[in-house]
């Protein structure tokens, strides 16, 4: 269980993270969501006690990260994979930490094979590609068995078959009853992973509930209509005050209505329809949706 | 690489820990952490070298004396290469905190020992120890190889041996104390290098070029006081001056290093 209350960090004039305050429960994979520079890192960094916290606290099983005896049982994390000294071998890596908590040597083998890095694991980290970086920081977060877990873009640098054991593993953890936290910008991953979201936007919790809930609760469903007589369509449903784009010659799109209600209008003037689907929300769409406004680093589309 | 399932916990009933287990622990990986790269060998071969070959050039030029002249120490003519050869050893210190700084390994370092007066301490205790430890070792068989190559221009009288070792482990742990100290207050290499070499060499020895004050500012420098143990022949300087000023950089330098772990974020 992580439990978030207050959380402010300030960097001089710059609020990175803004009174935040959220529950991370123990059985689901919580996904954490924000653009870049929302404050995602800046927030886990503080979970683990390696930020100050202007104000507020983070408690991980009820108390702060930095108290425990053996931190490695309690909560592992993958942060940023290139925090590794590039000239020690993986092993040591996981020895290192195995020993700093006291947790048996065969245990860093068992990672070790967990992770795929049977045969690299004695080569120095320099060696690594990003993805084997990720499985290393990944097996050193698992190290002590711990009840919480925090990866921050565990994805980054993977192939797909460590995509499908990243996305098996965070089930798997989850489903054993550990609380599990994994920021990403991968909407599409999140999406089959996250039981539960979380997304903040300029350090503001922006939504805190579960996938489907915020696929659902947006509203903002959109109707696809195909139909030879699209003029006639698009100015009765303008005119009713429905938001109606054409997406071409022949198609409307209508933005906050059903099916079921075009259909029946299509019916009552006498227009034929030849498609009528509602266009389910990606969580894409509902992330920009919410995110609106909290990007803080915009890129300009470049006009022709 | 396929995917293995993991294992329910297996220790939802250890015992409590004590902090002196957590100490020891930490020791024990930052142990670990010193030897597992290449950079601490190359150092300890650099003081190894360094030390070993001025033994065998102040053997030979031993050697070479007028034999009427009574013999001297081995242990004398070594203390000397202390001088030069220390720096390797000093440098070790400073790199092995700021290094991890460079690379980000404090990142993990702390999650693994979240509580950092115990990662503070047991990084400089492994430090300065491993420092003093090699460098007293390197002297020793500079001493024993001076000796060999004197062809009995020096002796190796063991009365004087205790305080040779003594002085020796003063000056590299007074030195890797300070060289780690500024590495914690820095975190960065090239200016911790930079910083001890001039506090160590360059400033106490220009600055007495340049009249009494700046003479009195060197004279509370802590290279001023390795050079005063090593030679004995510093102006100014006494045996308790030279020690006083050693612990006061030392433990300053320690406590800045502590504070500045303690209270910033951990990769600013």
């Amino acid at each position: 269980m992580i439990e978030v209350r207050g959380l402010t960090k300030r960097y001089g004039s710059i609020l990175a993270v803004d009174d935040l305050n959220f529950d991370v429960e123990p059985g689901k994979v919580t996904g954490f969501l924000g653009p870049n520079g929302a404050g995602k890192s800046t927030t886990m960094r503080m979970m683990l006690g390696l930020d100050r916290p202007t104000s507020g606290q983070a408690l991980i099983n009820g108390k702060p990260f930095a108290t425990f005896a053996e931190p490695l049982r309690e909560a592992g994390a993958l942060l940023d994979p290139s925090f590794m000294h590039p000239g020690r071998t993986g092993r040591n890596h996981l020895r290192i930490a195995a020993k700093t908590n006291g947790i048996a040597m065969r245990r860093v083998h068992e990672v070790i094979e967990q992770a795929g890095l049977t045969g690299a694991s004695g080569r120095p980290i320099k060696g690594y590609s990003l993805g084997m970086r990720q499985r290393l920081g990944i097996a050193a977060a698992l190290l002590g068995e711990p009840k919480v877990l925090l990866f921050d873009e565990p994805i980054n640098g993977l192939d797909l078959d460590g995509v499908l054991w990243i996305r098996d593993l965070l089930r798997q953890l989850a489903d054993e009853g550990r609380t599990v936290l994994v920021s990403s910008h991968l909407m599409s991953e999140v999406q089959q992973t996250a039981d539960r979201l979380l997304v903040i936007g300029r350090g503001h919790l922006i939504a805190d509930a579960t996938t489907q809930d915020i696929l659902n609760g947006l509203g903002n469903r959109q109707v696809r209509v195909r139909t030879p007589a699209p003029d006639l369509l698009f100015t009765r449903l303008s005119e009713q005050g429905l938001a109606v784009e054409r997406v071409d010659p022949q198609e409307l799109k209508v933005a906050n209505s059903t099916a079921e209600d075009i259909g029946n209008l299509a019916h009552t003037l006498n227009v034929p329809v030849h498609h009528l689907s509602e266009v389910s929300q990606s969580l894409e769409d509902a992330y920009l949706e919410l995110t609106n406004g909290s990007v803080e680093h915009h890129s300009r589309k470049e006009t022709p | 690489m396929t995917a293995t399932t993991i294992t329910p916990s297996r220790d939802a009933l250890r015992p409590n820990v004590s902090l002196g287990q957590i100490f020891a622990r930490t020791c024990t990986a930052e142990w670990s952490r010193l030897w597992s790269v290449k950079a601490t060998w190359w150092f300890l071969a650099a003081a190894a070298f360094v030390m070993l070959a001025l033994g065998t050039i102040a053997g030979f030029e031993s050697a070479a004396r007028p034999a009427d002249l009574p013999s001297q120490p081995a242990w004398t003519e070594v203390r000397f290469i202390a001088l030069p050869a220390q720096f390797a050893l000093f440098s070790l210190a400073a790199i092995s905190v700021t290094a991890d700084y460079a690379t980000g390994g404090i990142v993990p370092a702390l999650q693994w020992t979240p509580r950092r007066t115990v990662l503070f301490f047991a990084r400089f205790l492994v430090t300065v120890a491993t420092a003093t430890g090699a460098g007293v070792l390197v002297a020793v068989l500079a001493a024993l190889t001076a000796f060999t190559t004197a062809n009995s221009a020096l002796t190796l009288q063991l009365n004087e041996f205790p305080g040779f070792v003594g002085t020796v482990a003063a000056v590299f742990a007074a030195g890797a104390a300070i060289a780690a100290g500024i590495g914690f207050v820095l975190r960065n290499t090239a200016g911790a290098l930079v910083t001890l070499f001039l506090l160590m060499l360059v400033l106490p020895l220009v600055l007495r070029q340049f009249g009494t004050f700046t003479s009195a500012i060197a004279e509370i420098l802590p290279g001023s006081g390795t050079i005063f143990l090593i030679t004995r022949q510093v102006p100014g300087m006494t045996m308790t001056s030279s020690v006083m000023v050693l612990l006061a950089w030392g433990i300053g330098l320690a406590l800045l290093g502590w504070l500045r772990l303690q209270r910033t974020d951990a990769h600013r």
